[in-house]
């Protein structure tokens, strides 16, 4: 850098071009030696954050990997309970589940099934008052090689039957979304393929 | 059909997006496993920004506890690593203000810590190990700026409001920051 021919521009316009990748500056800074100098420190000075923290990165995982379940365990996570669901009981008393309960059924339903593991489960409706229509929304996240059709009417009729024996829902309608799509395991892989033979 | 006791194998391939709305319908093994993934980027960043690896690690315990409660309000689960840094962010700036406030000397910056070890000292002409003693020698409110953006990926605004100052101040700090480490890198060489 040669102070006596300063070209003027800061740092931070040069830092906002390397960020960006455009300046309205542009033809200034790809021309002058000062500013091409300044943008190589600034580069190998990126270059050496991303090492250093990589490096950071690799030490913290080597350090006594027990630090992580300690705190998981003193994290005492507590459940999403959501609106109260009534149940029809026996007698006068109130009887109800959590609307954190049955998401959690609907998922575990889900997640029985080949191919998909759910995301997002919503009940929507007035689930507080009894037989009230209840739609369930399911977001899913499913394996490659499965038929979506197939697989969508599998999970609704699961996800019914199951609602039908652990609730007093009103279930008018299961909707499933596909939000995702992941390639397979090797053993669903190897499943499927035995299937098609 | 898949039995349940397959379901951590399940989750361990999970996008982030998929384990957060399940972490945010109260699925705790789905939170785990974001943890589990996310925690060492978490603990190298936090250590960048606090005294000591113990301090570090309450940072990381508190940023979890906090992410628990808020991950049901999370728009966009895809972005859940860069919204655990944030929370990382605050909570270790949160920690160095209390630590201050017990402090008489308070706006001494911190020369002592992060300070290279003879072993990196060892290792001469790494630019590594340029960086990291460059690093130890920036005032403190450089340092964290430029860890806050280039470890931790934050905005100019979200680190202007994580520590309370402007955004202008937040260039001036990152370019002051920018400017000594490419200069005492250069020095090293």
């Amino acid at each position: 850098m040669n102070p006596t021919h300063d070209c003027g521009r800061s740092i931070e316009d040069l830092s906002d071009y390397l960020d960006t990748g455009a300046s309205p500056d542009a033809e200034h800074i790809d021309y002058c030696p000062q500013c091409q100098a300044r943008l190589a420190g600034l580069r190998s000075l990126s270059a050496a954050a991303k090492d250093l923290f990589d490096e950071d990165m690799a030490a913290t995982a080597d350090d006594d990997s027990g630090w992580l379940d300690g705190i998981l365990a003193n994290l005492r996570l507590e459940t999403r309970a959501g609106r109260s669901i009534p149940l029809r009981g026996q007698g006068m008393d109130e009887l109800t589940e959590t609307e954190g309960a049955v998401i959690a059924l609907v998922r575990s339903v889900g997640d029985a099934l080949g191919g998909v593991l759910i995301g997002r489960c919503r009940l929507e409706g007035e689930i507080g008052t009894a037989s009230a229509p209840v739609e369930v929304r399911i977001n899913v996240s499913a394996r490659y090689g499965y038929q979506l059709p197939t697989l969508a009417e599998q999970l609704r009729s699961a996800v019914f039957a199951e609602l039908l024996v652990q609730t007093d829902l009103n279930v008018t309608a299961v909707h499933v979304a596909f939000t995702d799509m992941r390639p397979p395991f090797d053993d669903e892989q190897d499943s499927l393929e035995e299937g098609r033979q | 059909m898949k039995r349940l006791q397959d379901l951590p194998h399940k989750l361990a391939d999970a996008p982030d997006a998929v384990l957060a709305e399940r972490a945010g319908d109260g699925d705790v093994a789905a939170f785990e496993t974001l943890a589990r993934r996310h925690a060492p980027l978490m603990r190298a960043y936090a250590r960048r920004l606090v005294r000591s690896p113990e301090e570090a690690d309450d940072v990381v315990q508190d940023a979890l506890i906090t992410a628990w409660k808020d991950i049901g309000s999370l728009k966009d689960g895809a972005a859940v690593k860069a919204w655990l840094m944030r929370i990382v962010g605050h909570r270790a700036i949160d920690t160095g203000r209390r630590r201050k406030s017990h402090e008489n000397f308070a706006d001494q910056p911190d020369q002592a810590d992060h300070q290279a070890s003879p072993e990196d000292v060892a290792v001469v002409g790494s630019t590594r190990t340029a960086l990291n003693s460059a690093l130890a020698r920036l005032p403190e409110e450089q340092r964290r700026c430029w860890v806050l953006k280039e470890f931790g990926g934050q905005s100019y605004e979200e680190i202007a409001e994580a520590l309370g100052i402007s955004v202008t101040s937040v260039r001036g700090r990152l370019a002051r920051a920018r400017t000594r480490l490419v200069t005492e890198m250069e020095e090293w060489r």
